[in-house]
């Protein structure tokens, strides 16, 4: 099934990998300084994501190694799979902050929540390709897509997860509104989308969920209760100045003031121990390989590989967005990590997985001929 | 490189009709510029809060981690004349709560209330006081536990976040009750206080002077405290010391006061449940060596703050014990008046040594007898014999002839009516009427026979203890007021002298020793004379000068006529003495006010009598001085005016 083709290698994309690779070294780094000092026995969290990227990296390898078109196949089995995992999360999950996100494998805990993302970018991204129309899509285009969406948006929202709900939302919004909306279907959704959300406010949402919103809007009102994570990772992020106060000598984060330092708030000890300089060389390479996802994009062969290469970077993008305006306090707090940066084994190997999926993308430009067979 | 090539290509797409897969790749330029706007929005705010704000960020980091506890500064000691202790310091230990460090305030409370052996209500009692204050000052939850406690919180203080320990010095009285209304007392600093004090000083956590020298002394004895800068956790475990900056601590201050005689003093004024002041002052110098007022506070009350209900029965009571009577009491000053009234008949020309009026018990003026005390009358006095043995007759003539205004003239230049800015506070004026002041405050004209009241003391004059004092030195040592003063010296921690006790005058009577010579030889009298008012204050070996007193309070018909003991306490008159020694070349004069005493000869002559006594003993070759007055006091004789 599998033809290597020297031209692969040919098409490898170096500066895609560079980038990568300097985003993860950058990550490894800082997760060492935000798990210090070593908090209880076990391995360190720096060191379990050093296993997490060798895990993930094969899971890259893994990836580009067969042509994306298979995903079209694939795609079936994978979303089985999640939302199995999802519905066995809800019932046998592991318990953290108030949600069931976890299944405990024994060697790591899966959150089945986080590759559900990127099975919601192929279900899209292959839907999409094959149902293509040019003038734009009707409601009645999209009730597949949205019942898609809806089943592990659904699942994530019971834990509850809001922040990766969301993000699954997020997801299909950007991908709906790339392959081109009717005017009417956009204003009818958009409609129905504000209602659901004032439902959500009033029904759905937990009091500490609208706790959290409302901490946001006003986070110096309670600076010891809920505005505190925002105040404490503002505080670090801006005593940083311009050069930062070294490397393993942040205040905010070893003194144990940055809540989730290693998690969410990893961003915070990167700017605290970096400063401007630092921070703005990391959001550099990031955006840039952010952009050169879209470049892959640009160049992907047909329009399933367009589709799945906007989807990864929307997916990269929006959390990478939301995760540091929220540790800048732009914000309200939501459990959103930084992609490649946060400390996490699911939300890494899921991201490796959509940047192989680019790889891939990316190395199978020109090989219009090498379509399923 | 690859990015120009990407936008190149774009165009192109836009250049060239291209199929559906080139639309939707068009779409990918709107798509980078969302991702740029989001980058430019991320740089702008790490750029806010770094380079904008960054030293404002700074700041609240390292208050974060940074924690600047105050040391006390142990508070400078107090000694007397000699250098003997009366006020010093000992540490104490206080649990304090820093609520900003405890996870759970709640628990922590009920687990510690046993330890303290409080109630838990007393305890949020005490944190709800300090409500209103940042969460990182201590709140106090006990003070000055005993060692036990202390080395149980110490050892398990990892049980009980948020609760600490904290030194204080505390003040140790070393003579009790000694001279306590003139040194004052402590107490924690109100928000008023904090209000108008230096925040750079004072933190709203101090114990400050209250009272006494201790609030008028307070920038000399507080000291400068100290600070223990640590590194903190979120959770407020220390992690490292970084710095400490030992505390200062206060100036030592060494009063004029003279431990013994004031003990004296007090314990005179106490055995008789007496009310009023003694005043010992060094006649040419203003050196206060006893400065007693009964009855007294007790201090120990008003350690770690005094109940309401002990402050309101101070309030409540009739002797008025919160009163420094040394200078916050006036009194008529009776017959102790009768020398200003001998200086300006003297000084005006009205009588010489050798002039004599005849006393047949009393005399009438306008439309009023105006009696002398001795009902028989004195008959022909001079001015010697008309002091010696207080007559009032002499002293009407006398006044008659030099009027109000004169009288008041020579009294104020001898100390009286004014504030002698000694250092204490609440002092009053007490007063010397003139026409004018009669005319301005009473709105009516000054009646002559007033003037006769006045002239032996008696009418509209009123005057403290240590005015009394004053006067009684500057008629002893030539005409001189000087202002009393209580601090010998102020010395730092490193022992440099920052003040030293220099003399100060305060007016001055001048030419005039020859006619105090005359007054003086007639207070010789009072005590060493065959018909002295005060023979019983007389010491063998020791020339004393003296003038007993009887301050009128109201008469009414009533009590006239009765024998002393069966007047109520609070219808007696007030009894003066005051005198000094040796007559030869004065060193202390000494005024005693014993409210209620009836007569100054038997009320307040014991009293002046003791503390002459002691401090002769010391002074002059011992055999000559009689030894037999008892430092402790025995019941009063009676004497007679």
């Amino acid at each position: 099934m599998i033809r290597i083709d020297r031209r692969l290698f040919e098409h490898f994309d170096m500066i895609l990998f560079l980038l990568i690779f300097l985003v993860c070294a950058m990550a490894f780094f800082n997760l060492y300084s935000a798990s210090f000092p070593p908090k209880g026995p076990g391995m360190p969290p720096y060191m379990r994501q050093g296993y997490f990227f060798l895990i993930s990296f094969t899971a890259f390898v893994f990836i580009i190694s067969f042509d994306y078109q298979e995903l079209h196949f694939w795609n079936y089995p994978f979303y089985g799979l999640i939302t199995i995992l999802l519905v066995l999360a809800f019932i046998f999950g592991h318990s953290a902050g108030g949600a069931q996100r976890w299944i405990n494998l024994g060697f790591f805990k899966l959150q089945p929540s986080e590759p559900a993302k990127l099975m919601l970018v192929i279900t899209l991204a292959s839907y999409y390709s094959r149902k293509e129309i040019v003038e734009g899509y009707t409601l009645k285009d999209l009730v597949v897509p949205i019942i898609l969406t809806a089943i592990p948006f659904g699942l994530i929202l019971l834990q509850p997860d809001l922040g990766t709900a969301m993000m699954l939302a997020v997801i299909f919004v950007s991908m709906t509104l790339f392959v081109k909306l009717r005017v009417s279907t956009f204003l009818t959704l958009g409609g129905v989308a504000m209602g659901l959300i004032g439902v959500a406010w009033v029904k759905v949402l937990k009091p500490y969920q609208k706790q959290r919103i409302q901490t946001f809007l006003n986070p110096e009102g309670d600076p010891m209760g809920n505005g505190y994570q925002i105040l404490q990772s503002k505080i670090a992020v801006g005593s940083g100045g311009r050069f930062g106060k070294g490397y393993m000598e942040g205040t905010q984060g070893h003194l144990h003031f940055l809540p989730e330092r290693h998690t969410d708030f990893a961003f915070s000890v990167w700017g605290e121990e970096w400063g401007f300089f630092g921070s703005a060389i990391f959001i550099s390479l990031y955006f840039l390989l952010l952009i050169w996802g879209l470049v892959v994009a640009l160049h992907a062969r047909d329009r399933f590989g367009v589709l799945l290469a906007f989807g990864v970077v929307s997916l990269i993008f929006w959390q990478a967005a939301i995760n540091l305006l929220m540790v800048m306090g732009l914000l309200p707090v939501v459990g959103i990590p930084l992609p490649l940066f946060s400390y996490g084994g699911s939300s890494l190997l899921t991201t490796m997985l959509g940047l192989g999926i680019l790889m891939n993308v990316r190395m199978r430009r020109f090989h219009s001929s090498m379509a399923r067979d | 490189m690859g990015l120009k090539l990407a936008f190149k290509e774009i165009e192109d797409i836009e250049e060239k009709d291209g199929g559906a897969l080139d639309l939707l790749k068009r779409r990918l330029l709107g798509v980078a510029a969302v991702v740029l706007f989001f980058f430019a929005v991320i740089i702008l705010r790490l750029w806010m809060l770094q380079i904008t704000n960054g030293s404002e960020y700074e700041t609240r980091a390292y208050s974060n981690r940074v924690r600047i506890r105050d040391i006390a500064a142990p508070r400078g000691h107090l000694l007397d004349r000699q250098g003997r202790e009366i006020v010093t310091n000992r540490p104490s230990f206080n649990v304090v709560l820093i609520q900003e460090d405890s996870n759970d305030v709640g628990d922590v409370l009920k687990r510690l209330a046993p330890v303290l052996k409080m109630d838990i209500s007393e305890l949020w009692e005490k944190i709800r006081d300090a409500s209103g204050t940042p969460r990182y000052l201590p709140v106090r939850l006990k003070e000055d536990i005993d060692w036990q406690t202390l080395a149980y919180l110490e050892s398990h203080n990892h049980e009980f976040s948020g609760i600490r320990t904290e030194v204080q010095p505390v003040r140790v009285y070393h003579y009790d009750d000694l001279a306590a209304n003139v040194i004052g007392y402590l107490g924690a600093i109100s928000k008023k206080e904090m209000a108008e004090a230096d925040s750079e000083i004072y933190s709203g956590q101090e114990i400050i002077g209250k009272r006494g020298i201790e609030r008028l002394r307070e920038a000399d004895l507080r000291g400068e405290k100290g600070q223990n800068f640590t590194e903190v956790d979120a959770k407020g475990f220390e992690q490292t010391q970084l710095k400490a900056v030992e505390p200062l601590p206060g100036r030592e201050i060494r009063l004029t006061l003279d431990n013994d005689l004031q003990q004296i003093a007090e314990s005179y004024m106490a055995a008789g449940d007496k009310s009023g002041a003694v005043v010992v002052m060094e006649v040419n110098t203003g050196r206060l060596l006893v400065a007693a007022s009964a009855p007294s506070i007790h201090i120990e009350e008003f350690i770690g703050g005094i109940s309401k209900n002990a402050w309101q029965a101070l309030l409540d009571n009739s002797r008025h014990p919160l009163l420094n009577k040394v200078v916050q009491a006036t009194y008529p000053p009776g017959s102790t008046y009768k020398m200003v009234t001998a200086l300006a008949g003297l000084s005006k020309g009205v009588i010489d040594e050798n002039t004599t009026f005849f006393c047949p018990g009393q005399i009438s003026f306008g439309n009023r007898t105006y009696r002398c005390w001795k009902k028989g009358g004195h008959g022909t006095v001079n001015l010697q014999r008309a002091i010696g043995e207080s007559c009032d007759v002499f002293f009407y003539q006398v006044g008659m002839r030099v009027g109000v205004d004169t009288l008041a003239e020579y009294a104020q230049k001898l100390g009286l009516g004014k504030k002698t800015g000694a250092e204490m506070e609440f002092e009053k004026e007490g007063l010397t009427p003139t026409r004018k002041w009669k005319q301005k405050y009473r709105k009516a004209k000054w009646q002559d026979g007033e003037t006769l009241s006045v002239a032996i003391g008696q009418g509209f004059n009123i005057v403290t203890p240590l005015q009394m004092c004053v006067m009684t030195s500057a008629i002893a040592n030539g005409g001189k007021a000087y202002r009393p003063k209580i601090v010998e010296q102020v010395t730092d921690p490193e022992g440099k002298v920052i003040e030293n006790f220099t003399p100060e005058l305060l007016s001055e009577v001048p030419g005039v020793e020859k006619f105090l010579k005359i007054i003086r030889s007639g207070m010789e009298d009072v005590v060493q004379g065959k018909r002295g008012t005060a023979r019983n204050v007389a010491i063998e070996g020791l020339r004393i000068g003296g003038k007993t007193g009887t301050a009128q309070v109201v008469r009414l018909a009533q009590y006239k006529g009765l024998k002393d003991e069966n007047i109520p306490y609070e219808y007696r008159d007030h009894a003066w003495f005051t005198c000094y020694a040796p007559a030869e070349n004065p060193e202390i004069a000494v005024t005693v006010m014993v409210e209620h005493g009836l007569h100054g000869g038997s009320g307040a002559g014991p009293i002046a009598r003791a503390v002459l006594a002691h401090y002769f003993t010391n002074k002059m070759d011992p055999g000559k001085v009689d030894k037999a007055v008892p430092v402790v006091p025995e019941q009063p004789e009676e004497g007679g005016e």
